[in-house]
């Protein structure tokens, strides 16, 4: 039987702009470019596709299309790491507490229930105010700022990933392959291991796209609120900064927030299609 | 039904304690002193009356007692400034209004533009309009509110003049100045919110479509139209109106950013500054606030389905 589905435009459209922008994050530093931090006196505000300055430079002389590579690798960074912790730790909770069941899975629920009854964004200000409150002034590194965003949004991760998992286990954990496993005296950790986790791993894999594209948009959002990561080295920061200047040079502006929401669509569609592709094996079930 | 209440109004108090409580712990956990950080420059002992008054002195669970007994009470914790205080509440009487107007026209303009969309790209399944409105609203839906909302201001407020780009202006006050202030910023909110309604309803009303009762009517010679509206939509709102309740406490979260952008002192507004300003009181408050708003709703609507619709009582795991 032949099993090569045609795949639809959005597949091939998403998927090479993420590639780009993976490849920006993680080859960017060797592309031929000026360098993202520092200003070009001789060309301030210049708009896209001047020589020398592909996407134009801020009113500031930075160079767009530099600052946009440079953006990529932050973001990237902060929402791969985030979301791939967060969802590890969510997972694993949410399995575990589906399976388990009893007091246990009790807690877990309340626990989850709790943090999501403060809204996402709310949540992570609030955590990061506290870790971060020392990191206000200017000398603070990027670094260590990065590295709060990092915490703050990997909690906030957790009970978005782990309500799924525990939803997605209680399916299965009812299957008759399961039943059958544990009346053979298969050990729970086996059993979760063969059966369970590789049922739930599809509809993780879903929203944990879903999630990159959330994570890439708390972040811009923070930045906008001003205690995100500073001086333009992430593309919510860029339109931070570019925000001032709105009506002088728009492209300050309207770049990042494209490349943000080109970003976002391409991972919420991805995260779609695993989703669909994941009902169609059910349903050949 | 009543013991079903009962537990989910426990449930809701036990959930909103216990945010509340992790709240006071992240304030408690701060770096630092919280007097210190409010009133950075002043003398020890107004820091030590700031301590008292707050219950800061009082270790965790005394300051996270005296702040509930404050909400309970109507004494919703204070700003405290170089100057002297403010309490939480005048803010509270300004932001609440302008954050409530901004959700609710937000609803409305979602729900008015979805409905028809939704209605039409059913009925019309897998035609032309709508391959063409699924996919739009698929990119829309994608589209960050903070990138939609700067977009608009830029083109409609910076280049065209047609609006101002930022502002507020009570209901109370000039009304026509009042909507003309807001349509930027409900536009940039409803967009998302009316992709998602859209989808919602539509995967909905395909599933009544091929309800033997809907042929039954259409046999009978009804018009397609009233068939549609009768007899397709009212079941098939359900889950549009859930979702729609539900939306409301997230929404409050959501119009953080647009409330910055556009400059509307409603709580998200406010939240942001009382964080810039590193007001942790008001900032737990207004918080507290907002986590109270979203766990009621979602609470308020659990309970109406299970009286509504005694299907949706079994089916909680």
């Amino acid at each position: 039987m032949k099993t090569t589905r045609k795949r639809p435009i959005g597949f091939y459209i998403a998927g090479s702009w993420l590639s780009l922008i993976v490849f920006f994050s993680i080859f960017g530093k060797l592309l031929p470019l000026p360098t993202w931090d520092a200003s070009d006196y001789e060309a301030l505000g210049l708009k896209p596709f001047s020589s020398g300055h592909l996407l134009g430079t801020t009113m500031d002389g930075y160079d767009m299309f530099s600052g946009l590579v440079n953006g990529s690798r932050i973001s990237v960074f902060v929402s791969v790491i985030s979301v791939g912790l967060g969802g590890a730790i969510g997972a694993i909770i949410g399995i575990s507490s589906a399976y388990y069941r009893g007091r246990y899975d009790k807690f877990v629920v309340l626990l989850f229930n709790v943090m999501l009854s403060i809204p996402n964004l709310v949540l992570s200000l609030a955590l990061i105010s506290t870790f971060a409150s020392d990191t206000q002034d200017a000398n603070a590194s990027t670094l260590r700022r990065v590295v709060v965003l990092i915490v703050s949004l990997t909690i906030v991760i957790i009970p978005l990933v782990g309500r799924i998992a525990r939803a997605s286990t209680m399916q299965w954990t009812s299957r008759e392959f399961v039943i059958a496993s544990k009346s053979m005296g298969t050990e729970n950790r086996m059993i979760i291991r063969r059966h369970i986790l590789p049922n739930v791993a599809p509809a993780m894999l879903a929203i944990a796209f879903l999630a990159i594209g959330s994570v890439i948009i708390v972040e811009g959002s923070l930045a906008l609120l001003g205690i995100g990561i500073p001086g333009g080295a992430s593309w919510g920061s860029m339109l931070a900064a570019g925000r001032l200047n709105l009506e002088f040079s728009a492209h300050e502006v309207y770049l990042p927030a494209l490349a943000i929401a080109f970003t976002v669509i391409s991972t919420n569609w991805f995260g779609d299609y695993v989703r669909n592709s994941l009902d169609k094996r059910e349903a050949k079930i | 039904m009543l013991q079903t209440i009962v537990r989910r109004l426990f449930g809701m108090t036990v959930v909103v304690i216990l945010a509340t409580f992790l709240l006071s712990l992240l304030m408690w956990m701060l770096p630092g002193d919280a007097a210190q950080l409010m009133v950075p420059n002043s003398v020890a002992e107004v820091r030590d009356a700031i301590r008292m008054e707050t219950g800061l002195d009082r270790g965790i669970f005394g300051y996270y007692w005296k702040w509930l007994s404050g909400m309970l009470t109507g004494d919703f914790g204070a700003y405290y400034l170089n100057g002297g205080t403010r309490p939480v509440t005048d803010v509270l009487r300004e932001a609440v209004p302008a954050s409530l107007q901004l959700i609710i026209y937000t609803q409305i303009v979602a729900l008015l533009l979805s409905i028809p969309l939704g209605l039409v790209s059913a009925y019309k399944e897998n035609s032309r309009f709508d391959k063409i409105v699924s996919s739009t609203l698929f990119t829309l839906v994608s589209f960050p509110g903070f990138a939609l909302g700067l977009v608009l201001s830029l083109i409609f407020a910076v280049r065209l003049g047609l609006v101002d780009p930022v502002g507020y202006e009570p209901f109370s006050g000039n009304l026509g100045t009042h909507l003309k202030l807001m349509i930027l910023p409900v536009v940039s909110l409803s967009v998302g919110l009316t992709a998602s309604y859209t989808r919602l309803l539509r995967n909905d009303v395909i599933a009544t479509l091929k309800e033997d009762y809907v042929t039954m009517a259409a046999s009978k010679g009804i018009s397609d139209r009233r068939v549609l509206w009768r007899h397709v939509f009212r079941p098939s709102s359900t889950t549009l109106l859930t979702s729609a309740a539900l939306n409301m406490g997230g929404l409050i979260g959501g119009t953080i950013i647009i409330e910055t952008i556009f400059a509307i002192p409603g709580l998200g507004f406010e939240i942001a500054y009382s964080i810039g300003a590193r007001q942790v009181v008001a900032m737990q408050t207004l918080i507290a606030i907002i986590a109270f708003a979203y766990v009621f709703f979602n609470s308020m609507v659990d309970i109406f389905m299970n009286i509504v619709d005694p299907r949706t009582r079994e089916r909680r795991v």
